[in-house]
């Protein structure tokens, strides 16, 4: 069978009906992964003890496969009486997921701040939620831009899972596109594309943005 | 606060510290009046900066007590940021928030912790930000202030909170020879007005204009305390003797 050009730019707008779903899955699991993974370091540091239990989440976290956890949120959950929607299901589980991640990134970027700030806001009187929100955490996201950027480009990549529970995003819809004309090739070239300009756009994004934190930080 | 108006800013009794089987500080004694100024002194790793850090509790003690403005401070002190907002401390390297301009700098407590407006918070930020003399660098970063000018913003960072006492651990260790004197100048006119305050500090000139007291500490302990005058001209303990006739 040959690659027929004509038909991989006919499927474009079936794919793209899953642009918007793709986009707003992505954009909501970075910031839920992103302020839980946040969340996670922040208690990992506040006591021993519960540091403990905090790095075991963290690392349970990232020692299971994403699929695994999807299916369990999705098929497993409703069985104990928590239903969710296909999408919501995804957003939860890529974020839990991502977060584990994030939580590492920011762990380095905390660690990297000097002590001396952590002293100065608390010399200040302030409270530790404080210190945290008002000095830690700006000069964290100055130091984690870049990695964290590649995460919120891998959560992207990871969307087409969610085609496993029924959530109409960018690969469902291909998949789809596939099994209506017996032909894969063209779509599947037609939705990698796609992904790879939506890829490339974050990356830029995120460049510029390093790059003006950058910036700041030489101020 | 319920402390009375006659209780010392500060009183030290019996401060042991150990940094795991290492004691850093041997039963220290000392008691501050308000309106005192105290110059601490002694050799590196004498336990000078980790006496001062208890006081706010930056490090906390192992044994024996420590009174500020009346009340007791510890590790189960509950409530210590709060009783932090009367301590001022200024830090060897100055520890500005690097993400913040001069003035949100000062601000930023007085907002988050005092609960002030930002226009009145910022008022109070202009009224100490002249006072330590660079009013006119607000609205810069601290980058692009000299280490001088960084530690007078920070010294009017801590002054914005109006706290009872400050402390100086080693203001002027980390800056070039020409910035130190300003930073001095600024820290001059504070105890003229009458701050209370304790320096850990190698400026001896500064401790023999301006201190009320020098204590020099040693191995962990207090081994003399006295006015400026008979501690420069008579001190008694061998190891003082020694300090200073490196020194001078």
């Amino acid at each position: 069978m040959r690659f027929d050009p004509d038909f991989a730019v006919s499927v474009v707008p079936t794919i793209l009906g899953g642009l918007g779903t793709t986009l707003w899955i992505t954009v909501a699991a970075s910031l839920c992964a992103a302020a839980l993974g946040f969340i996670l370091e922040i208690l990992r540091r506040s006591n021993r003890w519960l540091g403990y239990v905090m790095r075991f989440v963290i690392d349970a976290i990232r020692s299971t496969p994403v699929l695994v956890q999807l299916y369990f949120i999705y098929f497993v959950l409703p069985v104990y009486g928590l239903t969710l929607p296909a999408a919501a299901s995804g957003v939860l589980g890529l974020s839990i997921y991502y977060s584990g991640y994030l939580a590492e990134v920011f762990k380095g970027g905390i660690d990297s701040i000097d002590a001396g700030q952590f002293e100065a806001g608390k010399a200040l009187g302030l409270r530790r939620r404080d210190v945290i929100v008002s000095v830690i955490l700006p000069q964290m996201l100055r130091n984690v831009a870049a990695p964290m950027g590649n995460y919120f480009v891998s959560a992207l990549k990871a969307t087409p899972y969610l085609a496993v529970i029924a959530v109409p995003e960018m690969l469902g819809l291909a998949m789809e596109a596939g099994a209506n004309s017996f032909r894969y090739a063209e779509p599947m070239v037609a939705v990698g594309i796609i992904f790879l300009i939506l890829a490339l756009g974050i990356n830029f994004l995120v460049r510029q943005l390093e790059r003006r934190l950058q910036a700041a930080h030489e101020r | 606060m319920t402390s009375t108006p006659s209780a010392p800013a500060v009183r030290i009794a019996g401060l042991q510290k150990w940094y795991g089987s290492f004691q850093v500080l041997h039963d220290i004694d000392l008691t501050v009046q308000p309106n005192e100024r105290i110059v601490i002194c002694g050799p590196s790793g004498s336990g000078k900066s980790t006496l001062i850090r208890c006081v706010n509790q930056l490090e906390t003690h192992d044994r024996g007590t420590i009174e500020v403005n009346g009340r007791q401070v510890g590790k189960t002190t509950p409530r210590m940021h709060i009783l932090r907002r009367d301590i001022g401390m200024v830090f060897q390297h100055f520890n500005l928030f690097p993400h913040l301009t001069v003035l949100q700098n000062c601000t930023l407590a007085l907002r988050k912790a005092r609960g002030m407006k930002p226009a009145q918070a910022e008022e109070v930020a202009r009224h100490y930000l002249g006072r330590v003399r660079i009013p006119e660098q607000q609205h810069k970063y601290p980058g692009q202030l000299s280490g001088g000018q960084q530690q007078r913003v920070a010294i009017a960072r801590a002054l914005c909170m109006s706290p009872r006492i400050m402390l100086f651990d080693e203001p002027t260790s980390a800056l070039d020879p020409e910035m130190i004197k300003e930073v001095l100048d600024v820290m001059t006119d504070l105890a003229r007005e009458g701050m209370t305050m304790i320096c850990v500090t190698h400026e001896m000139n500064f401790a023999r204009t301006v201190a009320d007291r020098v204590v020099f500490m040693d191995a962990g302990r207090i081994v003399e305390q006295a006015d400026p005058q008979t501690f420069f001209e008579a001190p008694s303990h061998p190891r003082a003797r020694q300090f200073l006739s490196q020194l001078l």
